[in-house]
């Protein structure tokens, strides 16, 4: 009986997630482009993307870069916005609201409205920079900013959902810890350090990995500000995964390979929170 | 050890003041307690000794030194909390080092506290556990200990003994006493239970709506009520209060002074027909719901448990048993009004018309 319960979500995990992660490493293996037939060529394409071929190394350096920086800048700010905004007032209620308002904004807008702000010529942040006196910037035509711009409006989009859930969890803290603290003569940065922060360590290291595997996964943004450019400065796992099944003759064999690859990756680096991230989490 | 003094403090949550016009002194080294009604802002004063919850108008003195001023930790004071408040991500040793290394305690000083504090408290063995690994009654201990180790001047206690069961709260209740004969500091304790409060304070201070209704020892707190609310909150179960026909003034007395009769004896001052509604049988003592012939109705508590549910009977107070409390509930005593005598006299003679 247990099993008919579970039936109906065990056949769509099947379906639509078991299914799809088994044929696409299956697929790995195999070169194939969706209309000929597949020939198994064992590791070749994995031997191509990791020695023979140098894009895929700067794939995988841009998405660690862009990871990294995602990653680390969200959840300071998250942080430091919500200790700024944890204050129940009025203006508090209403930036807090507003700075949420970007995460209901759909990532392709947002990517090109950013893309217009960004333009060399007529956008907004060179004649900002202009107005001021300073020389225009080439941002996304610059082969060494255009990931950082990247990076830029991925924190800005998602910062207020992020911040939501630092909010809540430190508004979950007991004021009586708080107080206790207070009462133990405690500087403010050993109260954050020691008190605050592992308070909050259980939500903190969800976002880690939260942000970690949905940075690893980034798109639309880089396909619709660069696609990958300039030259591949901003080329990620997954438009180059795009760029091969769908656009280069579909070497989907090739893609498939991959996306095994960064499936690998992500397990990896989950296990590794969880080993050594994990062990300095709280949890009540 | 230190006197602590509140000068015409107010305080307002909002709109909703709570404390108005409050004047208190609290005496050094006394075990004092703050008893009263939830919401009757016993809680809010301790805040504002400890500075966590600073007073809306008025000055708190303590030792003579307006503290108004001086954040939480540089009072000198340390707080146990209801909830315990202890840091869940530390373990034990560290809870109880935490305020000490805020302090810039040498490390030698440190340990030595820590052994001794902990020999007190019995937490020796468990000093490297995690604050979820130790039961209700060890957990109040560490905030105790916590507490204990700064050495502070003023010992804030908020409802500590509320979170234990009735055996555990009950061996710490003299367990307290103990410490407190030990270190001579002066503690505030805060409680809601009227029976924690006589058995612990050496100075009871009983509040009602954020005024001060009673302040004085648990013996003359409990003889010597200053009006009904004091007279009824301390003693279980509470003071009788009744009126006497149309008087402009009410009587108390005791559930245990009451003397139950077949026949009335004619040298007591008050003298009722009562019938018994209810009879509980607690052991030692019997408690007996008394309806009065006009409707009125009183406890009894009395050692005599052979009476019945129905019994028709006199109750009778002596003199001296007597509380008169004016129309506002206040108290009139026999040493300071022209009335007292009249309103016995009139009390007598109550019962034969």
């Amino acid at each position: 009986m247990p099993y008919v319960m579970v039936a109906p979500a065990m056949t769509f995990l099947l379906v639509f997630t078991f299914y799809p992660l088994a044929n696409l490493v299956y697929l790995s293996f195999f070169r194939y482009n969706l209309i000929s037939d597949k020939v198994f060529i064992g590791l070749t394409n994995y031997r191509n993307l990791l020695f023979v071929k140098k894009d895929f190394i700067q794939a995988l350096k841009n998405t660690a870069l862009y990871s990294f920086a995602v990653v680390f800048f969200t959840i300071l700010l998250a942080i430091l916005f919500a200790l700024w905004l944890e204050k129940d007032s009025k203006i508090n209620r209403f930036l807090q609201k507003s700075m949420f308002t970007p995460y209901l904004i759909a990532m392709v807008s947002t990517a090109y409205i950013w893309s217009w702000m960004f333009d060399v010529d007529s956008g907004l942040l060179n004649a900002a920079l202009a107005f001021v006196k300073l020389s225009p910037l080439r941002w996304l035509n610059d082969s060494s900013l255009a990931i950082w711009c990247i990076v830029i409006v991925s924190v800005w989009k998602s910062l207020g959902y992020y911040l939501l859930i630092v909010l809540a969890s430190l508004k979950s803290i007991p004021s009586e810890i708080i107080e206790a603290a207070e009462l133990d003569n405690t500087p403010w940065l050993r109260k954050f350090f020691r008190i605050i922060l592992p308070m909050i360590s259980p939500q903190i290291f969800f976002l880690l990995i939260t942000i970690t595997i949905s940075s690893f996964k980034v798109f639309d943004s880089v396909r619709v500000m660069t696609n990958g450019g300039p030259g591949n400065a901003t080329d990620v796992l997954v438009t180059y995964i795009h760029r091969y099944a769908f656009q280069m003759n579909m070497r989907v064999g090739y893609a498939s390979a991959a996306g095994s690859l960064l499936l690998g990756i992500l397990m990896i680096l989950t296990v590794f929170y969880f080993r050594f991230a994990g062990r300095r989490v709280h949890y009540q | 050890m230190a006197k602590i003094e509140f000068l015409d403090v107010h305080k307002s949550f909002g709109s909703a003041k709570v404390i108005e016009n409050l004047n208190l002194t609290l005496e050094d080294g006394k075990f004092n307690v703050l008893v009263g009604p939830s919401g009757c802002g016993k809680t809010t004063l301790l805040r504002m000794i400890a500075g966590i919850g600073p007073a809306t108008k008025g000055q708190i003195l303590l030792d003579g030194e307006d503290v108004s001023n001086i954040p939480p930790g540089k009072r000198g004071v340390a707080m146990v909390f209801q909830s315990y408040a202890i840091y869940p991500m530390m373990t034990v040793r560290q809870n109880i080092e935490f305020g000490l290394k805020n302090n810039r305690v040498p490390k030698a000083e440190r340990e030595r506290r820590i052994s001794e504090v902990s020999q007190v408290v019995g937490l020796a063995p468990y000093l490297g556990r995690k604050p979820s690994q130790l039961s209700g009654g060890q957990r109040q201990r560490v905030a105790l200990a916590r507490a204990m180790v700064k050495e502070p001047k003023v010992f804030l206690m908020d409802e500590p003994l509320s979170n234990l069961d009735a055996k555990l709260r009950g061996a710490m209740r003299s367990e307290l006493v103990q410490l407190h004969k030990q270190l001579k500091t002066t503690f505030v304790y805060v409680t809601h239970d009227q029976v924690e409060a006589m058995a612990m304070g050496d100075c009871i201070i009983l509040m009602d709506q954020g005024k001060i209704m009673q302040q004085s020892d648990p013996e003359t707190m409990y003889r010597d009520p200053n009006n009904i609310f004091a007279a009824q909150f301390i003693g279980t179960p509470p003071t009788n209060i009744v009126e006497i026909g149309s008087e402009n003034f009410k009587l108390g007395f005791r559930p245990e002074t009451i003397i139950l009769s077949a026949n009335a004896g004619p040298d007591r001052a008050f003298t009722r027909r009562v019938k018994i509604m209810t009879r509980e049988m607690l052991g030692a003592e019997t408690f007996y719901k008394l309806c009065l012939e006009d409707g009125q109705e009183a406890m009894a508590r009395l050692t005599n448990s052979s009476l019945a549910e129905g019994d028709t009977l006199y109750l009778q107070v002596d003199e001296d048993n007597l509380y008169f409390f004016d129309a506002k509930g206040n108290r009139v005593r026999k040493t300071g009004s022209q009335h007292y005598d009249a309103m016995v006299e009139r009390v007598k003679r109550s019962h034969e018309s």
